[in-house]
């Protein structure tokens, strides 16, 4: 049976038990097709943005490119979109570190330490999941061009910096978490800022992973805010910026056609995706602590 | 026993000291002065808001109710309203039945079903962005990937987007597509609970899968269905990026959703005051449904 190492255990089992039913093929054989139909939008995104202009537009449904052309990518650099990146990394990387930073503390002191006021903090975080970020979002406008900090990276980082979720992984991996390590530190006489911050935090590896790969995905993936926000070329995101690409909204697309916009988007999501192939188990992991709170 | 325990904390909190107490509020301080912040006070800023005709220059003035009385007249309101549930109407059955029929297929743990999980889900980790102009373009009413299809199939060419009675659907079909896999991650997690052994044991009993599937799986998985449909409603009562960018809410206003509407109100005519309290309206609606979902568990149990 070696052949069929790469077969999963189950599959294993109904082929050498015999078990296996004439339903089980037209169930495997559309499972199949229906996940390959799933994907396509993605597949068809990266083909049409490595064809020439000619080819785009056509009435044939070519899935692989006749001539395989670096046309598009070379004019979407015509606009700042190194700008754009170099935007988005800046917001979505201090985000997401200060994010899953106080989430990982409050995680820990809500899960671990005794204190006044604990359960009406844990109530008040349950229930703010009931209030979308949305309905803040005329407030927070009002407030920041009053302030003057309008079209800033503070003004896109600042509202991202209390993360719900990330509290939520954390407590439940310290609700598990043996307490024996940490009793033995404060026999030594440590204080529990410092039993949290050398001895608890660096064991949280997984979820640490889980809340990052997440929350990191969501800011990276933050529309509508830096869309309200920003009012320069210069200082949009990516997703906010490659938004002028789509028909309706800019003028790029009816210049150049579907292409240069193709182009935009496969650089926009693969290093997302190959991240997601990488880390998959995580965003599971995360997803469904996110679940447990229903 | 309630007060008994209140005191035993905090014996042992002073027992151990200030320093407890301190290092707890140092933790959670640095979390919940932004999550106040950018909530509560905002929620409450923001009732002030709609409560005064704020625009962009000059002095904010009080004036009352009358952007609710506003609100309640105006016909793209109605429009935006009517619009989100007929959005919900599509995207939740969507979404909630075919994130269970792909669970209960990756659970099988079939041939390629890493393969399939791992498909099913890629659509949530990418941006709106992506997800609009891939759409855009699959839905083009010429050229687009599914009319071609349609019309291979001896069907006709579906002006998705760009007609008033298709707009909607065509931007609801995007949004299946990218909602699903968040859903499908909850249902396949909750199938991974249910133990193998009451599976085997019904089989060994002479049940059939679908016997299998409508007394074991379904009655032990319905927290999370309720859980899905109630957090897919109000997902798609909020709305915006997909209509933004595949309609810009159009045509004629036939895609429109209030967040959009909120959006143009607010940030293009800056009517910050009428924004505000169409949010409010919304802000009711989703906490109607959510008072709804609680009222049906409670009366279940």
């Amino acid at each position: 049976m070696w052949t069929f190492h790469w077969l999963s255990s189950r599959t294993k089992q109904i082929l050498s038990t015999g078990n296996l039913k004439p339903i089980h093929i037209p169930v495997w054989i559309g499972g199949l097709v229906i996940s390959i139909m799933w994907i396509a939008p993605f597949i068809w995104m990266v083909s049409t943005s490595l064809k020439p202009a000619d080819e785009v537009m056509t009435k044939q449904i070519e899935w692989l490119p006749r001539h395989v052309v670096s046309d598009n990518y070379r004019k979407i650099f015509e606009y700042p979109v190194g700008r754009w990146a170099w935007n988005s990394i800046v917001v979505a990387v201090s985000s997401t570190f200060i994010g899953v930073l106080f989430g990982s503390m409050t995680g820990y002191a809500l899960a671990r330490l005794h204190f006044p006021g604990r359960s009406f903090l844990f109530s008040i975080l349950i229930a703010s999941l009931m209030i979308p970020a949305e309905m803040t979002i005329v407030p927070m406008l009002v407030a920041f061009l009053k302030v003057g900090l309008a079209n800033t990276y503070t003004a896109m980082i600042l509202p991202h910096t209390a993360n719900v979720l990330c509290v939520y992984i954390f407590r439940q991996f310290f609700l598990q978490f043996p307490p024996e390590l940490e009793d033995a530190a404060e026999i030594d006489g440590a204080s529990k800022l410092v039993v949290f911050w050398r001895i608890a935090l660096p064991l949280a590896r997984s979820p640490m992973i889980a809340a990052t790969t997440l929350v990191f995905s969501s800011n990276w993936n933050s529309f509508l805010w830096p869309l309200m926000i920003t009012f320069t070329e210069d200082m949009k995101t990516m997703p906010v910026g490659i938004a002028l690409f789509t028909p309706v909204v800019g003028a790029h697309t009816q210049l150049d056609g579907m292409g240069p916009a193709m182009a935009a988007v496969t650089i926009l999501s693969v290093p997302g995706l190959l991240v997601f192939l990488l880390l998959q188990r995580y965003f599971v992991e995360g997803i469904s602590h996110s679940g447990i709170k229903g | 026993m309630k007060p008994l325990t209140f005191a035993l904390r905090m014996k042992r909190a002073s027992w151990y000291g200030i320093k407890i107490n301190w290092s707890a509020y140092a933790l959670v301080l640095p979390f919940f002065v932004p999550f106040s912040t950018f909530t509560m006070v905002a929620i409450i800023f923001g009732s002030y808001i709609s409560l005064s005709d704020w625009g962009i220059v000059g002095n904010p003035t009080w004036v009352g109710l009358a952007n609710y009385q506003r609100a309640f007249q105006d016909e793209y309101v109605i429009k935006a309203f009517v619009n989100v549930v007929k959005y919900a109407a599509i995207v939740v059955p969507g979404v909630t039945s075919l994130a269970l029929i792909f669970a209960l297929y990756v659970n099988q743990n079939w041939f390629f079903s890493r393969f399939a999980r791992a498909a099913f889900f890629s659509p949530f980790v990418v941006s709106s962005t992506v997800v609009g102009l891939v759409w855009v373009w699959i839905l083009d009413t010429q050229f687009g990937l599914l009319n071609q299809y349609l019309v291979k199939l001896g069907g006709n060419n579906i002006p998705w987007l760009t007609s008033t009675r298709w707009s909607l659907v065509g931007v609801s079909i995007a949004t299946i597509w990218w909602d699903l896999g968040f859903s499908f991650v909850l249902f396949l997690a909750a199938l991974q609970e249910i133990p193998r052994e009451i599976i085997e044991a019904a089989s060994i009993d002479g049940a059939t899968g679908l016997e299998t599937f409508w007394h074991i799986t379904i009655p032990t998985i319905k927290p999370n269905i309720r859980l899905v449909i109630t957090l897919q409603i109000i997902a798609t009562l909020r709305i915006f990026s997909q209509v933004y960018l595949m309609t810009n809410g159009g045509p004629s206003s036939s895609s429109v959703s209030v967040i959009h509407y909120i959006f143009t109100e607010g940030v293009t005519k800056f009517n910050l005051g009428y924004a505000a309290a169409v949010s409010m309206l919304l802000f009711g609606l989703i906490m109607l449904v959510t008072i709804a979902q609680q009222l049906l568990i409670r009366e279940q149990a």
